[in-house]
């Protein structure tokens, strides 16, 4: 029966001949759209939550506490709302890191007459502290430390950086959302063509007594062959646009945003957009037998 | 097998109400062979479709099968008409496919296993006398031989009831006679047949049980 059905459905689609294949390629670019905004957003996701792991709060102090103070600044800084970790950082090892920094300049630091780098505390933040709207909060309560001189560092960039996530996510579903309708509508049409062409066996089934998933599913199944190889086409591009483009654009932007590879899908991302072009397919076909069966 | 009891049908054409049938009553046993005869627009048609549920009558009762139509629910409708074979004057062939497909296609649509179909197909068409001509296109075949074929499809089931709604109402005498002779073959089988033709001559060449339909009505029961 299964092989019945299937067969139905590639004599179907054979009918449908020009009108299916545009219903084809449209779903092959709203996928595709779809796809690659969904691409990039996800290596764009990733940065943002590399960055986000980055921030940092610097607390720069006052004065150097003496090594017992040190112990309990620590704590009463761990402690608080939005923070996940702390570190002490003395005058001597600050300079230490200045010197690294400096590397064969380094010698300009012996000529000071003393230390003038402060005692610092290095706050990482935990999730819920690394938006704006909680580094500001975690700032505040930074600044208010009896011990604190002036408090550095905020989310802003980052921020910044997930909403251009964000928006790309967002014209990505909006531009594949727009040719998916139209690749639906296709469909719609070369399903109607062909329920014009296959009335005589409608007729004929209905005679003799077929079910009505029998008569039904034959046009839901070339919907869907038609979904699903848009999606496979779609699918393809991508492949061969990530394989090429990938190389060349991964030096770049492991200098910019810090992420040495550009992932294609997981398993789950390439099902995924599998079916959605059956489910687009699919959709069309339905609704041309709705529009057409009350 | 059959039994109307009291059955109209009336068509609402817009304000304008047509009658179809009037005030039908009548019983057709297990194998029997009955011809529905009557001028064009007597209401053969109208009553063959009732009889395989493609319309509901206005009043009355109709069993088929033992299915009463009138209660009868959507879903039963499949089951009842699997029993039953439909031939129509224009044959109804699918243009795109071959006879033997065309024959087989039913089997298929019915789930019959595959290893099946093909002897089952052939049996139809021959019976029908047409198993030479399987491979051919229905635009290839004779007015005559496409009858056939549309008989074969309809008899391939092996359904214990055939309607057949004027088969020979495009065929000259020499084809009429064939489908004829094929129909009484088929009868002879066991298979309850209901036969409406409006050609008087050939009604009455037949000598079976024929009612007679006027504006209507049955106004003869004889044979």
């Amino acid at each position: 029966m299964l092989g019945f059905l299937v067969g139905e459905a590639l004599r179907d689609l054979r009918r449908a001949g020009r009108v299916a294949v545009s219903a084809v390629v449209l779903i092959t670019l709203s996928l595709a759209a779809l796809g690659g905004f969904w691409l990039v957003s996800s290596n764009l996701d990733r940065a943002v939550a590399k960055w986000r792991d980055r921030v940092r709060i610097v607390v720069y102090l006052k004065r150097e506490p003496s090594a017992g103070d040190v112990a309990a600044l620590l704590e009463r800084v761990r402690v608080m709302p939005g923070v996940a970790g702390v570190v002490f950082i003395g005058k001597a090892d600050a300079l230490r890191a200045l010197k690294q920094v400096l590397g064969k300049d380094a010698g300009v630091v012996d000529q000071l007459p003393a230390n003038p780098l402060p005692a610092s505390l290095e706050v990482t933040p935990s999730a819920v502290a690394a938006t704006p709207e909680g580094a500001r909060e975690l700032l505040a309560r930074l600044a208010a430390l009896p011990e604190a001189d002036e408090v550095a560092g905020s989310a802003d960039w980052v921020e910044r950086l997930a909403h251009w996530q964000r928006l790309l996510g967002t014209i990505g579903f909006g531009v594949g959302a727009v040719l998916a309708v139209a690749a639906i509508l296709t469909v719609t049409t070369a399903t109607t063509l062909i329920l014009h062409a296959r009335r005589h066996e409608t007729e004929i089934m209905r005679l003799v007594g077929a079910s009505e998933l029998t008569i039904r599913l034959p046009v839901l199944l070339q919907g869907m062959m038609q979904g699903l190889a848009g999606a496979v086409l779609a699918l393809a591009a991508l492949v061969v646009t990530h394989s090429v483009v990938a190389p060349r654009l991964e030096p770049l932007v492991n200098l910019t945003l810090g992420i040495s590879q550009l992932v294609f899908f997981t398993p789950v991302g390439v099902a995924a957009l599998l079916g959605a072009g059956a489910l687009l397919g699919g959709l069309g076909g339905w609704l041309a037998r709705a529009s057409r069966e009350p | 097998m059959i039994e109307l009891h009291r059955v109209s049908k009336v068509y609402s054409v817009g304000p304008v109400k047509v009658p179809a049938l009037r005030d039908v009553s009548f019983r057709i046993g297990k194998g029997e062979f009955v011809v529905l005869t009557g001028a064009s627009g007597a209401g053969k048609t109208t009553l063959l479709r009732l009889l395989y549920r493609d319309d509901l009558p206005s009043e009355g009762d109709v069993e088929v099968l033992g299915y009463g139509l009138v209660a009868m629910r959507r879903s039963e409708v499949a089951p009842l008409r699997r029993s039953i074979g439909v031939v129509f004057q224009d044959a109804k062939l699918l243009p795109v496919r071959t006879v033997y497909e065309n024959v087989a296609f039913v089997l298929r649509v019915l789930g019959t296993p595959r290893r099946d179909i093909t002897a089952r197909a052939f049996d139809a068409l021959r019976m029908v006398g047409l198993s030479a001509r399987a491979q051919a296109y229905p635009a290839q075949l004779s007015q005559g031989e496409a009858q056939r074929a549309a008989l074969a499809r309809a008899i391939v089931r092996r359904p214990p009831l055939l309607l057949a709604d004027e088969p020979t109402g495009n065929l000259d005498e020499a084809m009429a006679a064939e489908i004829v002779d094929v129909l009484k073959d088929i009868g002879a089988g066991g298979t309850t047949i209901v036969l409406a033709t409006h050609q008087a001559r050939l009604a009455a060449g037949l000598r079976r049980r024929t009612l007679t339909l006027e504006g209507g009505r049955v106004v003869k029961d004889e044979g």
